[in-house]
């Protein structure tokens, strides 16, 4: 069945290219507009900024690359050397470092995970869900974040031990599978950038709970997800208290390997740095990934306001 | 294709003592496009939204066809659902907007394919099937909202302002084509506005809401020629009719120094223990007679539209813009007088509204 409808071929208010155009005027104006252009002091201190930003990794990657007496030398040595491989082998040999990264991969992923799916079902709840006692059971969510970590060690340690995990990678990944910040992060997300109207046309369109919260909230809630996917693995990846109580030498993550790097009398300087580069590469990795989702994050949230 | 019917459905927000819909009875024919209008807070959205399935009714029932689905989740009503904000997903194309519902419902692709196709030809999306809201205009995203309640063949089309968004031109032109659209398929839609213009031209009839409460449902003509109340009398209506409240004296109302003839049946009974009458007359329905012929009138402004102009006066006696006191009249462009001219306008007895003062209501 047609139907035609008097003036539908005039409905259109301007053309797609000239619509497109348009957009892209405007995105042009803004950035080479007077009020966008970037002044020489801009310039100086985004420099400054990003270079001590980046120094401490730099500095790991020359001083991964040069022998003890090298390092300790005056002035000490401000470019990379040839010894690099070397110190990564090393390393790598005096400390299960291979092992370790793939333990992290693992912990810090499954973490990573877990605490995104049920930190934005949870944020979802809190923050789109009528139910009695929603704001009592947030204002508990949130007051954990007030109880110290080392308070809860002793207990948590005996619940491990009950269990026959300790020296188990799943001690140091159940027990961070969610974060009341997470739940927190996401609810205020998700309060602000999915609109009621939303999840009641997929209420209308004959959605469950659970399907409106897969097809509709997941995707609007991508890039705070994102965002807080990076925070989580790079929290995960960077833990040492809990692990280092949980787990022993012989089934490490990589931060309690390379507390095995640093302990002797004489603690090797390169070979201590040469094994925290290779920690860190995975984490660099992440971020590429994930970086473009993170930006999109902040800035769609800026925009949301 | 089903009737509705409110049977004294009622809505109480929690912490609110007064209903937001209060005992509302209508029933809304099959193939009917019954337009809901009234002011900010009226009730109009929830009633819409209780049938709907996205509000709770607390007291009474509502029906659809021959079915109570005062309980039932939006899911199990058979209808479907235009947002003033078109609530369009924003990670999915328009093709798979439209065609959500019925992948949910377990149409096979085939037909879905074919019902998308089918309602974008008739909306005359089938160029931005591909495309994602943020690419499209308004004007787009509001026909792309219609083509996802088309494609699922509801029994009932709900529409809660869906112009609101669109700038004048568009929503004159978008409006004339729902209405024809709906009327083709034939379903029977709700339609909520605030805008009586809007009202007036689209619905088949139109019910007019205040504070939760059904003023009057009937006909654009009738509601016009006949309104129920002050209230409606007022609200329907652009500009909205003169209302005065005089004292009732031998042979009419006096207004200002002047007196307009209400026939003596109506004036006893309007002014029956007060002694005062409400009397309504549209900008149309004066004429500008000459000197001494009519009520005298100060102009205050003139508005020139090129097809009417219109006359913002004060009649003589009264204070300017106390109580809204003023009078307008619509005239020939042609020949306008000047601001601070007196002139003389004479109100056509059959034109005249007379309602009662203290319960607001028309009397005939």
């Amino acid at each position: 069945m047609t139907i035609t409808l008097p003036g539908t071929g005039t409905t259109e208010v301007r053309p797609v290219g000239r619509a497109a155009d348009g957009a892209g005027g405007r995105a042009r104006k803004g950035r080479g507009g007077k009020s966008g252009k970037a002044g020489p002091v801009t310039y100086t201190v985004l420099t400054l900024t990003a270079l001590v930003s980046i120094f401490p990794l730099y500095w790991t990657v020359v001083a991964g690359s040069h022998t003890n007496a090298e390092l300790a030398a005056s002035p000490p040595p401000f470019l990379p050397n040839a010894s690099l491989f070397d110190n990564f082998a090393a390393a790598l040999d005096q400390a299960p470092i291979g092992k370790a990264i793939l333990n992290s991969v693992l912990v810090s992923g499954a973490i990573t995970v877990g605490t995104v799916l049920f930190c934005t079902l949870a944020g979802f709840a809190f923050a789109k869900l009528q139910f009695r006692g929603r704001g009592l059971l947030l204002a508990l969510v949130v007051g954990t974040m007030m109880v110290p970590t080392q308070l809860s060690v002793i207990p948590l340690f005996m619940m491990i031990a009950d269990l026959q995990w300790v020296n188990q990678l799943q001690a140091v990944i159940l027990p961070t599978l969610v974060s009341a910040f997470g739940v927190f992060f996401m609810r205020q997300y998700l309060i602000s950038a999915l609109p009621n109207e939303l999840l009641e046309a997929g209420r209308v369109d004959g959605a469950s709970t659970f399907r409106i919260f897969w097809s509709i909230v997941v995707p609007v809630a991508r890039p705070a997800m994102a965002v807080l996917a990076m925070l989580t693995f790079l929290t995960a990846w960077n833990e040492f208290f809990w692990p280092i109580i949980a787990l022993t030498t012989a089934n490490p993550t990589v931060q309690v390997a390379l507390a095995g790097l640093g302990s002797g009398y004489v603690p090797q300087q390169s070979v201590i740095m040469a094994g925290t580069l290779l920690g860190t590469l995975p984490v660099l990795v992440v971020f590429t990934i994930l970086g473009k989702q993170i930006v999109g994050g902040i800035m769609q949230g800026a925009v949301k306001g | 294709m089903a009737t509705v019917t409110f049977e004294q459905a009622t809505r109480i927000y929690p912490r609110s003592d007064r209903p937001a819909v209060d005992a509302l009875d209508l029933r809304i024919e099959d193939g009917e496009l019954l337009v809901v209008v009234g002011p900010s807070g009226c009730g109009k959205s929830t009633s819409l939204r209780m049938l709907a399935g996205l509000e709770e009714v607390d007291t009474g029932a509502i029906r659809i066809g021959d079915r109570d689905v005062t309980d039932a989740p939006p899911k199990d009503r058979d209808i479907a659902m235009v947002f003033q904000s078109y609530a369009l997903y924003p990670h999915m194309t328009v093709e798979q907007n439209m065609g959500f519902a019925l992948r949910l419902a377990g149409v096979g692709k085939a037909e879905i394919a074919q019902r998308v196709a089918e309602a974008a030809r008739i909306l005359d999306l089938e160029d931005y099937l591909q495309r994602r809201p943020k690419a499209l205009s308004g004007g787009q995203r509001q026909r792309v909202a219609m083509g996802r309640a088309i494609v699922r063949q509801p029994q009932v089309f709900l529409m809660d302002e869906p112009l609101s968004n669109l700038d004048a031109k568009l929503r004159v032109q978008t409006r004339t084509q729902i209405a024809a659209l709906v009327r083709r398929l034939g379903t029977t839609t709700v339609y909520v506005t605030h805008d009586q213009v809007e009202a007036m031209t689209m619905g088949d009839r139109v019910a007019v809401l205040k504070d939760g409460l059904l003023q009057q449902c009937d006909t654009p003509a009738t509601i016009y020629e006949r309104p129920a109340n002050v209230f409606v009398a007022g609200f329907i209506g652009s500009p909205a009719m003169n209302i005065v409240t005089g004292e009732a004296v031998d042979g009419g109302v006096r207004v200002g120094t002047s007196v307009l003839p209400v026939d003596r049946d109506r004036l006893s009974r309007a002014s029956a223990g007060t002694g005062r009458v409400t009397v309504g007359f549209r900008p149309e329905c004066l004429d500008l007679g000459g000197p001494g012929d009519g009520v005298p009138v100060v102009v205050d402004v003139v508005e020139q539209l090129g097809s009417d102009a219109y006359l913002y006066t004060t009649p003589e006696g009264v204070q300017a813009g106390v109580g809204g006191s003023g009078v307008v009249v619509r005239i020939d462009p042609r020949q306008v007088p000047v601001p601070g001219q007196t002139v003389w306008l004479r109100t056509r007895e059959d034109s005249l509204h007379v309602f009662d003062p203290v319960t607001q209501a028309r009397v005939d």
